[in-house]
């Protein structure tokens, strides 16, 4: 039906509005109106009740105006409206299905609105909302209620987290997964928990095992939901931090100088005051320490039961019916997990066997899992069987450039993460390769060249080795890793200070006029000034070289370690001590390796741990790069355990083969490099644009330039009938002027 | 930007007047747009025509219909002819439709916003059978509550109005009936602002909200129809009817020795007698029960309405004028109840 129009003495004679108004100024005076009101929807309500189905608009007011406004003044008169929530409860649980859909969703914007008014517990709201959303047929419902759910939820933990109301929530999404294995309705859960995660309300282990809960479900779309919050869940946290941070950057400094410009409004006032509170906001927000999340890989209770539960139910089983792309989805969830956790599961190995050929769709996909999945503590036994037969399938001169290169790149990634995996005749095969015509397939093999002059080098043919390798190796400092190996941690950048001390202890000795070695009786007396200045505020040693910073090498050529210390103290000192110098080089490169580390010998104070970082952020830090490599990746083999590795890296250059692009493909990909590039524009017309979005004014030449000529006519007009004298003067008032700098005598 | 003299000449046609002359047509204007069109024949889709005149039931069927018209006229106009055709059909028949048809249409219009629609209403609703009232009582009490605590001053008047005419036909069912007793007297109680002590303290007019309404004098209704509310449900049971009630069960205590008080054994002559049993509907709470006895009523009426009804009353007798002689019998109407009791 559609509504009725209301007449404008009806609008006086039932104006509900108004007395809400009303009543919220003076609540005491209008209990008796408001008494009638709630009469009113009582007897509505029994209208209703009686045939829920046939409600319709009854007259000037309808039930929905008699619910929306009793809501709104519900906290002025508790005694009253006691069982309100509960009748609105109750209406909504039994009716919701039969009920119209305006009134359905007033009444759940009413329940939200004593929920706001503390009338109602989130508990209690949640209790009903949720059976209705994963319930309910109705489409616009479902998505006004996951709304209110997720928003109720977030204002529950805006100033602190509601453990009470996350626990009770979680427990019911986990019973929603876990009781019926079968439906979809497990979606819901899901869908709240990814949302929820994103905006880091849920950062719990228990969120995370009713995401697990979800991912070995029955059903697919649940069990692929699920697994995609593994495979996505973080990175989507990621970037929704980083739009928030985005967000709003107003620069102080212009809106207060538009201010002092333009037109004094009250408007404009409140635009500065905003942006001092935002800024200030954001100054509060910078001081505070940053939270620190687990990824939900991490939060994991039992990796490898979850792991194998994953694997043997929708991969190994005959039984799962997953579609290729669903299960290549679980296959990179189980192998992520894998060389996350360092996992066994070596069905796993034999499992990739039978997809490990070119004419396999995705094969890709299939090889990124497979290096995922390799890791350290793998037996080379089961992944040999798997580079032989990537090696023989993917890698020859018969098969296209791609296949190879896709072939070669797996092989490196594979035993970056266990070089055992390899056999040397192998390698040195598949390192021939760089001698190959295709762009992609060089890549490839020498990338894996490059990867076992670093892990490997005695596997390699000598003349592949390199000078560095070849020399370490015949010097014996390097050995050859062995299968679960370890490495002893450390305190990474310990060697930084390290060197950095000495040199500092150097320096001293040479202003003392000593010979920048041997023993040092002051030392002591150093530490003890060292822990009186416990401090780092105090310390002003540290601010010697503060001013320096380290520029890092470009990476392919690398300079020995002598030679970086030469440069340090140039040619200052006197000819005949440098023989004398690479003597106690020598010595002191000797000494090093048999030197026990500075941790083991000596306590570090706070301003020695300063220092520390200080020096690790200068040896990392890039900003000296030219700008064109500060942007580029990373070398493979630096990337973090956490991050996944994609079928594009497997792909690798292959993409990049001659003759297979188009120019526009080409240029596309030339783009991709560096996507805000402007279009084409002189110098000029750039800083011109700058100017003008930065809002300052333009030149009086470009004034003049824009004048109407209209404007200039009379001006011309003078000129023709200026009389020798006057043309005199004006033309010496130009020149003086000139000299003057101008009329406002700039530059004085 | 129009500095030049063609620029000018341009601006100026805009504001010029077109020149009218005898004898001729007007312009036509720029945007004209010609919707004439030419036609052989102008066919009708759809097209009732008939000999026979609809039939009066027919007619009855579409003019109730039409209740829920957007128009008040329509509402009113129809309401008149649903009246005239039931007041003037041939006695001793059955209505064109049941009640139980008819009354779903009709009771929304007891919240009508126009008052000519709800004066036709009470005409109408005189006109029904009493005897198929009595069984729709319970139907038609929450809507004449909502109409007496609306926001609107002469949806109130004019609900109170029919409340007194329900109570008129059937009294008894009214006061008995599911929330019957509670709720209306609660609803008395809120119309004429005597629920709180200090409510009842603020002269006629009080701070309430809403316009007064235009049809005045309402107290003076609400205090009868109060009068006759508080009459049926706890007044001094009529002498004739105890009588008659006796009577019927002297005719049945006609038969014979053994079976004594035999009508309490047969088949109830009301339509629902299993109503109190509550079997079907919601769980009810204290308002919403049923009152069936005057002493139920009267107990209930004692502790929790007395001492608000009692204070209003004589508030309403100082005032004096029109208002007292109504509060006067209204006050009659309490002091016989007291007097009587709860009951012999």
């Amino acid at each position: 039906m559609v509504k009725r129009k209301l007449g404008a003495l009806e609008k006086v004679e039932a104006d509900l509005p108004n007395l809400q108004h009303k009543i919220k100024r003076d609540p005491k005076s209008y209990v008796e109106d408001f008494r009638a009101q709630h009469y009113q929807y009582e007897s509505h309500r029994e209208i209703f009740m009686a045939a829920p189905s046939s409600a319709t608009d009854n007259g000037v007011i309808s039930l929905r105006d008699l619910i929306d406004f009793i809501s709104h003044v519900a906290d002025c008169y508790p005694d009253i409206t006691k069982d309100f929530p509960q009748q609105l409860i109750d209406m909504l649980m039994q009716h919701h299905l039969t009920l119209e859909p305006e009134l359905r969703e007033k009444i759940v914007g009413s329940l939200v609105l004593l929920r706001k008014k503390e009338l109602l517990d989130s508990a209690t709201l949640l209790n009903t909302l949720f059976p209705i959303l994963i319930s309910t047929p109705s489409k616009t419902l479902r998505l006004f209620l996951f709304q209110k759910i997720l928003s109720d939820i977030r204002t529950a933990n805006s100033k602190t987290t509601n453990h009470k109301l996350n626990r009770t929530m979680q427990t019911v999404l986990f019973n929603l997964v876990t009781s019926d294995r079968t439906s979809s309705k497990g979606l819901w859960a899901i869908k709240l928990t990814r949302e929820l995660w994103k905006r880091q309300i849920w950062t719990e282990a228990k969120a995370v095992e009713v995401i697990k809960e979800a991912s070995l479900s029955d059903n697919e779309k649940v069990i692929v939901g699920g697994v995609r919050f593994f495979l996505g869940g973080d990175k989507d946290r990621e970037e929704a931090e980083d739009e928030s941070s985005d967000e709003e950057t107003v620069d102080i400094g212009r809106v207060k100088h538009a201010y002092g410009k333009n037109k004094k409004t009250r408007k404009n006032a409140r635009t500065v005051e905003k942006a001092k509170a935002s800024m200030k906001k954001k100054e509060r927000k910078k001081g505070q320490p940053q939270l620190l999340n687990f990824s939900a890989l991490h939060l994991l209770h039992d990796p490898q039961g979850f792991a194998e539960s994953l694997f043997s139910k929708h991969l190994q089983g005959t039984k799962s019916n997953l579609n290729l792309e669903q299960k290549l989805l679980v296959l990179q969830l189980v192998s992520r997990l894998v060389g996350l956790h360092k996992l066994q599961i070596m069905q796993l190995y034999s499992y990739f066997q039978k997809y490990l050929t070119p004419r396999q769709p995705s094969v890709t996909s299939f090889l990124a899992s497979l290096a995922q999945a390799s890791h350290d503590l793998v037996p080379p036994d089961a992944l040999e069987p798997l580079v032989q037969k990537i090696a023989n399938e993917f890698v020859s001169e018969a098969s296209a450039s791609e296949v190879a290169t896709a072939g070669l790149n797996a092989i490196r990634e594979i035993c970056a993460r266990q070089p055992l995996a390899i056999d040397e005749t192998l390698l040195q095969d598949l390192v021939m390769y760089r001698k190959s015509k295709d762009k992609g397939v060089v890549m490839g093999a020498r990338g894996l060249l490059s990867l076992y002059r670093d892990v490997g080098a005695e596997m390699l043919k000598k003349r592949d080795r390199g000078k560095e390798a070849a020399m370490s190796l015949r010097a014996g400092e390097r050995k050859e890793k062995r299968f679960g190996e370890q490495e002893a941690g450390g305190i990474e950048g310990l060697e930084l200070l390290e060197q950095h001390k000495e040199e500092e202890r150097r320096n001293k000795r040479r202003e003392q006029g000593l010979p920048s070695d041997g023993e040092d009786e002051n030392e002591e007396d150093d530490e003890e000034a060292n822990w009186a200045a416990w401090n780092v505020e105090d310390d002003e040693d540290s601010d010697d070289s503060g001013g320096w910073i380290n520029v890092e090498s470009d990476g392919e050529i690398e300079m020995s370690e002598s030679d970086d210390e030469k440069d340090e103290h140039p040619a200052k000192k006197a000819k005949q001590e440098n023989g004398e110098e690479k003597e106690n080089e020598a010595n002191s490169n000797e000494a090093k390796e048999k030197k026990p580390s500075l941790a083991t010998t000596r306590i570090l104070t706070p301003a020695d741990l300063a220092k520390l970082a200080e020096l690790r952020s200068q040896a990392s830090s890039t900003s000296t790069l030219p700008k064109s490599k500060r942007g580029k990746p990373q070398a493979p083999g630096t990337r973090h355990n956490d991050d996944p590795l994609t079928a594009e890296e497997i792909e690798g250059l292959a993409a990049l083969s001659a003759g297979k692009q188009t120019r526009e493909e080409r240029i596309a990909h030339a783009r991709q490099g560096n996507p805000d590039r402007a279009e084409h524009k002189s110098v000029t017309a750039k800083r011109k644009e700058k100017k003008q979005a930065e809002g300052k004014s333009t030149t009086n030449k470009e004034k003049a330039r824009k004048k109407n000529f209209f404007m200039t006519l009379g001006k011309a007009k003078g000129k023709g009938k200026r009389s020798l004298v006057e043309t005199r003067r004006v033309l010496k008032a130009h020149q003086e002027r000139q000299k003057r700098g101008g009329r406002r005598a700039n530059g004085r | 930007m129009g500095s030049s003299a063609k620029r000018k000449k341009e601006k100026q046609k805009d504001f010029q007047k077109p020149k009218l002359k005898v004898g001729k047509a007007k312009a036509k204007p720029d945007n004209f747009t010609d919707t004439s069109f030419k036609s052989k024949g102008i066919v009708l889709n759809q097209q009732s025509l008939r000999v026979a005149a609809p039939s009066s039931d027919t007619q009855f069927t579409h003019y109730l219909s039409l209740l829920s018209s957007k128009s008040d006229s329509q509402r009113r106009d129809s309401l008149a002819h649903l009246t005239t055709s039931i007041s003037s059909r041939p006695v001793d028949t059955p209505l064109p439709q049941p009640v139980s048809v008819i009354l779903p249409s009709l009771l929304p219009l007891l919240l009508d916003a126009s008052n000519n629609v709800r004066t036709q209403l009470l005409k109408l609703f005189r006109t029904l059978p009493s005897t198929d009232i009595q069984d729709h009582v319970p139907q038609i009490l929450p809507y004449i509550r909502a109409g007496m605590t609306h926001l609107a001053a002469d949806i109130r008047v004019s609900a109170v109005d029919i409340l007194s005419w329900l109570v008129e036909v059937a009294g008894s069912e009214v006061v008995s009936c599911a929330g019957g007793w509670i709720k209306t007297m609660n609803c008395f109680l809120s119309v004429l602002g005597w629920h709180t002590e200090e409510s009842t303290k603020w002269s006629s007019n009080r701070a309430s909200f809403g316009k007064s309404g235009t049809q005045g004098r309402p107290m003076i209704r609400v205090l009868l129809a109060l009068a006759e509310f508080l009459n049926a449900g706890i007044g001094r049971p009529d002498p004739d009817v105890e009588m008659e009630a006796e009577e019927g069960a002297d005719g049945a205590s006609n038969w014979d020795f053994p079976l004594c008080q035999s009508s309490q054994h047969m088949v109830p002559l009301s339509a629902a007698p299993y109503a109190y049993l509550n079997l079907f509907g919601q769980p009810r709470d204290e308002e919403g029960e049923m009152y069936e006895t005057r002493e139920d009523r009267f107990r209930v009426f004692s502790s929790r309405f007395r001492g608000a009804v009692e204070r209003g009353l004589e508030n309403a007798r100082k005032e004096g004028g029109e208002t007292g002689r109504a509060s006067s019998s209204a006050t009659k109407v309490l002091k016989d109840a007291i007097a009587y009791g709860p009951g012999p």
